[in-house]
């Protein structure tokens, strides 16, 4: 099978810096050209092409990159991170509608709520690992959605109306209806979020939590904060996650506890396992994948979700450890061998 | 006579109704080498267990430069000095060579997550200071050229070098070395006691956990024997391999007693 994962990172470490500026560029621009494209075959037959790229497609990007921090990168189970997807749409909603704020004032705080959330849930959650982390960040999830269903404040299960949409940026509007300037707008949190994955990576938050996922007893004894350092991935995680919710009830205008269910956890989760847990471009083409195709076979009507079920069972069947799996390449040994 | 550098006084450690270890006291002192032997199931890995902080003792103090070592968290104890590798070989098998040595290497870094993510110049700094170090002891160690290899990758004897490569990275006072010639060949043996021995003359002290009797009487400075949990011996090589209850506890005497 081919291994697009070696040939990009082998293309990557050939460039120099000035090709290496033209490849991101030259990708951002194809990405954002994406909403342009409606005519050709990436037109999604019956939904609004430009609204799913918006909703699904660029929001399980970014929760997906989020979740990925969180699973991939550290390995921690969370069964529950709609709950901070629900925090910043909820943030949103309520400052939205009750205080002069807009969204790119109530962006900030939304993540932070979320961020507080995720440190929380993770002091005494992070004591426990595997299956019993797994389970109470399950019912971390559905607590938050039970909440919002009963508290007054928060709408019930009638949710909350009337959420404003953001304020015009550099003079263009974001209306209900012009998808583009949202896709556009996520695009740069999306790659905010790449930004802030890449470089802890590259660094000591990197190895400490790829250092945790392997075997946690020993990076203690190795001198490594583990429960701090599962702490900062809890949160960050969190963080991109509230800033998905933010933005996504600023989107829809209106918000209701059924679009925070225990589903959207498995499906973003089911995205980082079908991309490649760990790498973060294998969790993004999971998340375009899983989010997209729903969409794209929506003319087989009844059929649709069984054909989607069965992509997912044959492809997690052929590459089992995602569609970019994590597993890094050694440098090419005989270079190495100069001494 | 000097400060001991660790000290274990009447340790005791229990799982239920076994005792593991029984009322152990000794000292390890700086710059030497301190063998610790004795027959399987003996107790020495349960030393490295409570000395690490794996496990609480049940009763006594194990004291670090002076200070006691109860209740303080595994990290920080290492941080303070100690550092281990371990018998089953435990190494990050998707890290590189040289990224297992760099996440120890983290232990004393002022930098940290925040200052990482905005590519504050002290990261940087400490980040290209730590590269050097994590390579300089792979070279130390005699594995520089692996330094590229992902660890589950690398021969066994490589393994259990950078295991000590790594334990190294913490920059400890007190290394801890679990059976590090397990599946060695007499070569091997005899190329591990002289690395042994060149940590000891860089400044480290090692307390040495080891079944081959020739490679710890030779590089041993002085040998603590354990027997069912309990201390029977505690003298310098020569001594040792004399002791009627060590040869007792043995059955038999060491290959190479002569």
């Amino acid at each position: 099978m081919i291994n697009l994962r070696d040939k990009g990172a082998e293309v990557w470490e050939k460039s120099g810096r000035p090709a290496r500026v033209a490849i991101v560029l030259a990708s951002i621009a194809a990405v954002a050209s994406l909403p342009l494209m409606g005519g050709t075959i990436l037109n999604t037959p019956i939904a609004s092409y430009e609204s799913v790229l918006v909703n699904p497609v660029a929001m399980f990007v970014l929760m997906a990159i989020g979740l990925n921090i969180v699973i991939g990168k550290s390995g921690l189970l969370d069964l529950g991170y709609v709950a901070f997807f629900a925090i910043g749409a909820y943030t949103m909603a309520l400052l939205g509608t009750r205080t002069g704020l807009n969204t790119w004032e109530i962006l900030p705080i939304g993540i932070a709520m979320a961020m507080f959330a995720g440190l929380i849930l993770g002091v005494p959650a992070l004591k426990l690992r595997g299956d019993y982390l797994a389970i109470i960040t399950l019912g971390f999830g559905e607590i938050v959605r039970i909440i919002a269903l009963n508290l007054e404040t928060l709408g019930r299960s009638e949710g909350i109306l009337n959420i404003p949409t953001p304020p015009p940026i550099f003079g263009v509007e974001y209306a209900f209806d012009s998808h583009r300037i949202y896709f556009w707008t996520l695009l740069v949190l999306i790659l905010l979020a790449i930004w802030m994955v890449r470089r802890l990576s590259a660094r000591r938050a990197g190895r400490a939590w790829e250092s945790i996922r392997q075997d946690e007893d020993v990076a203690e004894l190795l001198g490594v904060p583990t429960f701090r350092y599962k702490i900062w991935a809890f949160v960050l995680g969190a963080s991109v996650g509230g800033a998905a919710g933010v933005f996504y009830a600023s989107k829809t205008l209106y918000i209701a506890p059924d679009n925070f269910t225990l589903q959207i956890s498995i499906l973003i989760l089911a995205c980082v396992v079908f991309g490649g847990m760990g790498n973060i471009w294998g969790v993004i083409l999971g998340a375009v994948v899983l989010a997209y195709l729903p969409d794209r076979i929506r003319f087989l009507s009844e059929a649709r979700l069984l054909v989607f079920g069965l992509v997912l069972v044959i492809m997690m069947n052929l590459r089992p450890d995602g569609l970019l799996p994590r597993k890094k390449r050694e440098k090419a040994l005989v270079v190495k061998e100069k001494s | 006579m000097t400060e001991p550098l660790l000290r274990l006084e009447n340790v005791t450690m229990q799982f239920g109704g076994v005792t593991a270890l029984n009322n152990v006291t000794f000292d390890v002192k700086p710059q030497e080498i301190l063998g610790l032997i004795g027959p399987n199931g003996a107790g020495k890995t349960t030393v490295f267990n409570v000395i690490t902080g794996v496990y609480q003792v049940s009763s006594g103090v194990i004291s670090f430069q002076g200070g006691s070592l109860a209740g303080k968290k595994r990290y920080k104890i290492t941080k303070s000095g100690i550092a281990r590798t371990f018998q089953n070989i435990r190494l990050w098998g998707d890290m590189t060579s040289l990224e297992n040595v760099m996440t120890a290497t983290d232990t004393h870094k002022k930098s940290g997550l925040l200052s990482g993510l905005f590519g504050m110049p002290i990261s940087r700094r400490e980040e290209k200071r730590d590269k050097a170090r994590a390579q300089e002891l792979l070279d130390f160690i005699g594995i520089g050229e692996y330094s590229d290899r992902l660890a589950k990758n690398l021969p066994y004897g490589v393994q259990r070098r950078l295991e000590i490569a790594r334990a190294l990275g913490t920059e400890p006072k007190l290394l801890l070395l679990d059976e590090p010639a397990a599946g060695f060949n007499p070569a091997e043996k005899v190329e591990l006691a002289d690395t042994i021995r060149r940590i000891r003359d860089a400044g480290y002290t090692v307390l040495l956990i080891e079944h081959d009797m020739s490679l710890v009487m030779k590089v041993s400075d002085r040998v603590v024997v354990l027997d069912f949990g309990q201390k029977i011996a505690d003298d310098v090589p020569q001594k040792i391999q004399e002791d009627p209850r060590v040869i007792e506890a043995y059955l038999g005497v060491p290959e190479n007693a002569s």
